[in-house]
């Protein structure tokens, strides 16, 4: 009995025992299981979280994908323009307006005294493929016509091919966009150069920029003028054209050479029948020379234009010569005359901008809030044209009257530009023309006096 | 000016044009986990075409999920060559966009598939989830990483060679279906293409399993060491055959069809399997095949011709608007 007793107690005492070592051990067991419960979740929000991350950096980069697909527009001062999302299309829209008010302070010409809308354009210009850059280009100024419409191929910055109506590469003032130049008239020795033509040209940047080169076959225009855009070629002959412009230090930066450019340009051809050119104008656009009406040509026209440039911080130096001669007859006084030209314009920017061929640009625009002005440029030029005594020889049959024209113009201009930002530029210019005659001075009309013209001009160009 | 003078000026033009294309720039449009690939492939053909012509040849690369690069190629993107992940991409632009030839995949060996590789599972070391084969990934709380089939060649292959396990396992196309939908219901985040899916898995750190081109899972391996990631072979999967294209119309316009077309017969050269074959693709040639056998393991493929009548069927019956895959994922 004593021994089950003690067998029970013994018995009682083990579980006792067991059982309290065993309440820990299910404790901690639960706790770990807890834990791991736990770290189960914590792994699954992480996942979570993780996923949501990622899909919204997935949708970021899908936005942005589709963002880069979108054609991109730019629209700020001096530039409209929509370029593919590839950058291998686009359309830029630029326009020209320039409003004018002339003042004759000589007597001949008061009567002329007047506003101007000068040129008022549109300009379509871009690319496709990367490759055809074009250019449409209508004037809604003065006579309403079709500037340029021409396709560049940019097969190579060395080998670009031009077809279309674009400005024939002889004349380095013509050359010059118009809104950039010093002045706001040309000077009369572009009288002398061929304006706007139809043809087809090759030119390209050689030498890494350092020479320009351009070939081209046109239907032919004499001085001064545009070409229609049709046919009017005569006899099926062209007019051949070339040019070299070397920039030689044009990419050593600390060179004071570096805005040094100077070539030559030609270009001849055979014209008959047809009237040679449109006359010549002063600074003022007066008219000091023309042919009779019943002059035409008569055979070979040469044009031969030495030319250079000189661009050094804000000082600015052009100068051109110009040689034209042509095979023209009034019945049977046939004739080869030879008229010549020079230019030589200076420019200086007061407020310290550089100046360059492309134009000024001024540091701030004006701003009487700010306080700022934009830039000043003073410019200065001297031109002549010397007509051939041979035109006036003939008496009744010259190809030009004597008494109407005169036989050579020289001309001084002194002017200022400011430039109220890189659109905007007001142009107050001073010019004289001094006419000599193969015989009298004309009585009466547009010649009977020097010609001293004050034109001012506020033009927008983007 | 007499027109003898002038045609004499454009004869001088074309003659002028003709001499300057000594430097040819060719673009290859290719598919996601190719990079590393090209740009090895790149400078050694670069090398071997400079010492056969003279020429400088510099080869652009463009990189994406096969679809979008398909797409942006049909869109305008002005690839001389494509090297995509699946034929049908490559049809799809012959038959939209007009621009390759619809022979093209006669026009170099193997069906114009230089090399080829296969489908495998990629985890995380010690393989917690235990996932061994395709029924694994159907199972409740593993994530699986694929990028989206309606843009990636891969992912397109991964969803063929997961329909092709559950039709052996089931025996019917609706047991397929559903296994594959019960698949994509592990799916958490869908990438445009395979390198992205490799991003999300190895660099984000999510899911359990990324199905990868065989080739990316061992990249990830070499980049991210084999203590991070390990390969799990599956019991099947499929023949994946990336296929290469002379773009013919956009090459003819550049000019660039000889070099165009030289660049992916190089491929097939010694040099060019070799390439292919340190770049973890199964290469086609048997002399670089045995070279490599040691790297790639031996597995049961599906090929897309005998188990699903080609890219064409394949293309229109799973993966175009409203086919299997938009059913199925539209469903989840």
């Amino acid at each position: 009995m004593r021994n089950s007793v003690n067998s029970l107690r013994a018995a009682g005492l083990l579980a006792a025992l067991t059982a309290s070592a065993l309440t820990p051990l299910a404790a901690q067991t639960t706790a770990n299981s807890e834990l791991d419960s736990l770290r189960e979740q914590i792994r699954l929000l992480d996942q979570k979280l993780r996923v949501l991350e990622r899909n919204y950096e997935l949708k970021e980069e899908a936005a942005a994908a589709s963002a880069k697909k979108q054609p991109k527009l730019t629209v700020g001062d001096g530039r409209i323009e929509v370029v593919s999302s590839d950058g291998a299309n686009s359309l830029r829209l630029r326009g020209l307006v320039q409003a004018d008010a002339r003042f004759y302070l000589d007597d001949a010409n008061a009567a002329q005294d007047g506003f101007v809308l000068r040129r008022a354009r549109l300009i379509f210009e871009g690319k496709f493929s990367d490759i055809f850059q074009y250019v449409v280009q209508p004037e809604f100024g003065g006579t309403v016509q079709l500037l340029d419409a021409n396709i560049n191929a940019v097969i190579a910055p060395e080998f670009q091919v031009r077809v279309g109506r674009f400005k024939t590469p002889i004349g380095l003032e013509q050359l010059q966009s118009d809104s950039v130049a010093f002045f706001n008239e040309r000077s009369v020795a572009t009288n002398l150069t061929p304006n706007r033509d139809v043809g087809v040209s090759l030119h390209g940047d050689v030498f890494t920029n350092r020479l320009n080169y351009e070939v081209g076959a046109f239907n032919g225009q004499l001085d001064g003028g545009n070409s229609p855009t049709t046919n009017l070629n005569a006899e099926g002959d062209f007019t051949a054209v070339a040019r070299l412009f070397a920039t030689p230090f044009v990419n050593d930066k600390d060179s004071a050479l570096k805005g040094l450019g100077f070539g030559i340009a030609a270009g001849t051809g055979n014209y008959k029948t047809g009237a040679p050119g449109i006359g010549y104008r002063t600074d003022g656009q007066q008219t000091f020379f023309a042919y009779r009406g019943t002059t035409v040509t008569n055979g070979t026209a040469t044009t031969i234009s030495p030319q250079a440039y000189f661009y050094t911080g804000p000082l600015g130096v052009l100068a051109e010569y110009v040689s034209s001669s042509s095979e023209l007859a009034n019945g049977a006084n046939a004739r080869e005359i030879t008229n010549t030209a020079l230019n030589l314009s200076v420019g200086y920017v007061l407020t310290g901008e550089d100046s360059g061929y492309g134009g000024v640009r001024p540091k701030t625009n004006f701003s009487p809030s700010a306080g700022t002005w934009g830039a000043f440029e003073i410019v200065g030029r001297y031109a002549r044209v010397d007509i051939d005594d041979a035109v006036f020889a003939g008496g009744a049959t010259s190809l030009a009257a004597p008494a109407t024209n005169a036989s050579a113009v020289t001309s001084y201009g002194l002017g200022l530009n400011w430039y109220l930002s890189r659109t905007v530029r007001a142009n107050f210019d001073l010019f004289q023309s001094k006419f000599d005659f193969s015989g009298a001075r004309p009585a009466t009309g547009a010649l009977s006096d020097d010609e001293t013209a004050f034109i001012t001009r506020v033009q927008v160009s983007f | 000016m007499k027109l003898t003078s002038l045609l004499a000026l454009l004869a001088a033009i074309a003659i002028a044009g003709s001499s300057l294309a000594k430097d040819v720039q060719l673009l290859n449009v290719s598919y996601d986990p190719t990079r590393e690939l090209y740009v090895e492939y790149n400078a050694a053909f670069a090398k071997y075409w400079k010492a056969r012509t003279g020429d400088t040849v510099t080869v652009k690369q463009s990189h994406g999920g096969s679809g979008k690069q398909a797409r942006a190629v049909i869109d305008g993107l002005p690839a001389d060559v494509v090297t995509l992940a699946l034929a049908a991409d490559i049809d799809a632009i012959a038959t939209n966009a007009k621009i390759i030839t619809p022979d093209w995949q006669q026009q170099f060996a193997h069906n114009s598939s230089p090399y080829t590789s296969t489908i495998v599972f990629l985890v995380r070391k010690g393989n917690p989830m235990a996932i061994k084969d395709w029924n694994d990934l159907v199972k409740p709380g593993v994530a699986v990483i694929t990028p989206n089939p309606k843009t990636s060649g891969g992912a397109r292959w991964n969803f063929l060679a997961a329909w092709a396990y559950a039709r052996r396992q089931t025996g019917t196309d609706e047991g397929a279906r559903k296994f594959v939908g019960a698949l994509f219901k592990n799916v958490p985040v869908l990438d445009t293409g395979a390198r992205g899916s490799t991003t999300t898995f190895v660099q984000r750190g999510i899911g359990d399993v990324l199905l990868a081109w065989e080739n990316e899972a061992f990249l990830a391996l070499k980049e991210f060491g084999s203590d991070q990631f390990e390969i799990v072979v599956p019991s099947i999967s499929i023949l994946a055959e990336p296929p290469v294209a002379v773009v013919t119309k956009v090459a003819k316009k550049k000019g660039t069809t000889d070099v165009a077309k030289a660049y992916l017969e190089y491929l097939y050269s010694d040099e060019g399997q070799d390439i292919a074959g340190r770049n973890f693709y199964r290469p086609t040639s048997e002399k670089a095949l045995a070279k490599y056998a040691g790297v790639f393991p031996k597995l049961d493929l599906v090929t897309i011709d005998k188990d699903f009548g080609g890219w064409r069927k394949a293309q229109a019956e799973f993966f175009s608007d409203n086919g299997v895959f938009d059913q199925i994922y539209l469903k989840n």
